[in-house]
């Protein structure tokens, strides 16, 4: 899922162990897992599928896969991908991180388990190693995103930004971590950029998975990007793992949550991320963002409640918002049209109001 | 004056009206329901609501829209988070209460109490919430609430025993059960009796000779038990329930089928439905899956039905050349014993 595997598997790493990381989801992948997962499942749970039987091609003998609680589909994705997995006979043993409702504790003793015989502070450090990356990582994304919409040659921060997640991924100690940071972070400060070229501020939510990763979304973050827009997300790696995994241990500054601003239109989480959804959504338009874009996979069941109150949010505080549904047949070019319409009234909008003021 | 409340027929309707209409009259208010759906009503909800959104939260906004229109003090649109412990219902209808109040703007109030049983069993809080909303001392409520449990318990035994619901709330006659070939017909409640969702599914069935069976019709222990094969926890009620029929049928005598009645766009549907299809295959029990949507044809779905149930028929003749292997009943009585003691 996105950067997702720099940071576990520098934590697995770190740890001792050796890790296969499927190759990135691809069109291939995806092909993999609409063949075998059930037609109306939710887009991750496909592409999940794809990675794992690439994975498994690759010689992996166990996955690693998060779980749940519910009261959303992802809570069952392990179980059913293991009936899938098994009934193509294929042999693995499976492990699950369950975030939601363990403590820290519970989470370290499965990691262990998982791990096998190595020492608590072994497994405390490496934990602490992979949220680290997943931090820096975070770190220089915000800064590409805000690059994006202003840098001469497109592309360029983009270029910077992969090759240096090859070099943390290779870091295999702290100093060494910081030093590949410090160094790309340099090179993206130096790309030359129009800092005169008026900018639009969009916020990006909605579901966790279309969020993170790229391929799953179309790339709608770097389409934004490059459309002019300077695109925040509602979430990223390193909050999630903070907010689901070790509330609490490292750092202990609780943040207000984005639930708080959902308040009058959505008074109960509904699972996935729609509460968040709708709380970002409110708080973006009070930090004063022109445009909310909101994507998630098709029937996917918190965005879908979200996306039908939006209507109140965008009407109260007066901010356009665009809902984007992802499957494996949406195409490139009908995405394209749909975000440059919504760039372009955003825009359009921006100016009307400045001619006024 | 007395007060007037109205409940839409959708949704959880087909599981708790009567513990809704018994309570709310026992607090001496008026209970008022839509007619049954209908293709006004499907258009008016579809209109209201995203097109994402799945055909049974259609057809609640349509009942909802019915009722927004109408001189009530009251529209019931409670919030299910979950019915029992360690489960979720679905995260449409714990979102329903602040989707319609976002797309339909209704003359009556709201009442929309929270009900989650995950954590505790109980349903102080939801009484709190009415009584608070209300104005009425909680005694009263908790008191209305007690004997309108009652009621529920009683309708929950009658679907036990095959009875519908229309005939339990519209007076209405149902077909007897009179058929040679025992089909379980599996899907939601909102499904199973919202003759407009599913075109009139079981009308046709018993008319071509079937016994029809429903998530009804199995105690919930039994649906809970066999609901346990799975490694980790089904956390969804329904999901649960689907389930644990589904493998609890294989146990009947007699020949038989399944007939797997799914929402377009159910995420829940889609992941137990395919679990459960996986189960049916290597059970060796032949199903059918219906999907139903606003654009489902009303013919296309009977020839399938009907080639089904032909297939069945076949089948049958061929078992009985040889040796039924349907003949033994394969369950043995002490498989529950534990249960019931407990
Ligand atoms: S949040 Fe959406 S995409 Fe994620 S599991 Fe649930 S339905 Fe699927
Ligand atoms: S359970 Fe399925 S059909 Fe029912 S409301 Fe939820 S998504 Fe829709």
């Amino acid at each position: 899922m996105g950067n997702t595997w720099v940071a576990l598997k520098g934590m697995l790493e770190y740890m001792g162990l050796d890790v296969v990381v499927p190759p990135p989801s691809s069109k291939h992948t995806l092909n993999l897992g609409v063949q075998h997962a059930p037609e109306f499942a939710c887009l991750p749970l496909k592409i999940n599928l794809g990675n794992f039987i690439e994975a498994k091609q690759l010689g992996a003998d166990t996955i690693l896969m998060a779980g749940g609680v519910g009261p959303c589909r992802f809570g069952l994705y392990g179980q059913l991908e293991k009936e899938i997995l098994v009934d193509m006979g294929y042999e693995y043993e499976s492990l699950m991180i369950e975030p939601p409702d363990v403590s820290v504790w519970q989470f370290i003793k499965r990691v262990k388990r998982i791990v096998g015989p190595v020492s608590w502070w072994r497994v405390i450090q490496g934990i602490r190693f992979g949220y680290h990356k997943a931090c820096l990582v975070d770190e220089l994304e915000k800064l590409v995103q805000e690059i994006r919409p202003r840098e001469y040659v497109q592309g360029t921060a983009d270029k910077i930004f992969a090759h240096s997640l090859l070099t943390i991924d290779r870091a295999k100690n702290i100093p060494d971590l910081y030093d590949a940071f410090g160094l790309a972070k340099q090179k993206l400060l130096h790309i030359p950029q129009d800092t005169t070229k008026p900018v639009l501020k969009i916020g990006l939510v909605g579901e966790i998975y279309t969020l993170l990763e790229p391929f799953a979304s179309l790339d709608i973050e770097k389409k934004l990007g490059y459309l002019g827009a300077h695109v925040t997300r509602s979430l990223y790696l390193s909050e999630w793992i903070e907010s689901h995994l070790l509330i609490g241990i490292f750092r202990r500054k609780a943040k207000i949550s984005f639930c708080d601003f959902a308040n009058p239109f959505l008074n109960h989480f509904v699972g996935g991320h729609g509460q968040e959804t709708i709380g970002a959504a409110a708080s973006f338009a009070l930090q004063g963002y022109e445009g909310i874009v909101q994507v998630a996979p098709l029937t996917c069941m918190p965005e879908i409640v979200a996306h039908t109150i939006f209507p109140r949010v965008s009407e109260y505080y007066g901010i356009p918002i665009l809902t984007i549904y992802v499957d494996e047949q949406s195409g490139e070019a009908g995405i394209g049209t749909r975000l440059e319409a919504f760039v372009d009234l955003l825009q359009r909008k921006v100016e009307s109001k400045t001619q006024c003021g | 004056m007395t007060k007037r409340i109205g409940i839409p027929r959708g949704l959880l309707f087909y599981n708790f009206f009567l513990l809704w209409s018994s309570f709310f009259e026992s607090l001496g208010m008026e209970v008022i329901s839509t007619a049954e759906t209908n293709k006004g009503i499907l258009d008016k909800g579809a209109s209201k609501v995203v097109d994402e959104a799945c055909l049974p939260v259609k057809v609640f906004y349509g009942h909802v829209a019915e009722l927004a229109e109408r001189e009530l003090d009251y529209i019931f649109v409670p919030r299910m988070v979950s019915i029992e412990k360690g489960a979720y219902i679905c995260p449409k209808i714990i979102g329903i209460p602040d989707m319609v109040k976002a797309n339909i703007t209704a003359k009556p109030a709201y009442l929309a109490p929270n009900l989650n049983m995950r954590e505790k069993e109980s349903h102080d809080q939801f009484l709190k919430e009415i009584a608070a909303n209300m104005g009425k001392p909680l005694i009263q409520v908790q008191k209305a609430w007690r004997s309108a449990m009652k009621v529920q318990q009683k309708y929950e035994l009658d679907l036990l025993q095959g009875i519908y619901p229309e005939k339990v709330f519209l007076k209405r006659e149902t077909l007897e059960h009179n058929g040679d070939l025992n089909i379980l017909l599996l899907g939601h409640e909102y499904n199973l009796y919202d003759d407009y969702i599913n075109m009139g599914i079981r009308k046709k069935l018993k008319q071509m000779g079937c016994n029809l069976m429903t998530v009804n019709q199995v105690p919930k222990y039994v649906q809970q038990l066999e609901s346990r094969v799975l490694s980790r926890r089904m956390f969804w009620t329904y999901g649960k329930s689907l389930l644990g029929t589904a493998r609890y049928f294989r146990e009947l005598p007699g020949s038989k089928g399944v007939i797997l009645l799914t929402s377009f766009g159910c995420g829940i549907d889609s992941i137990v439905g395919n679990m459960i299809i996986r189960y049916l295959g290597k059970m060796k029990i032949p199903y059918l899956n219906i999907t139903l949507d606003e654009h489902t044809g009303e013919a296309g779905i009977n020839t399938r039905i009907e080639a089904f149930i032909d297939l069945l028929r076949w089948r049958r003749e061929l078992d009985e050349d040889n040796i039924s292997t349907y003949g033994k009943y394969l369950g043995s009585p002490q498989r529950y014993a534990g249960i019931y003691g407990s």
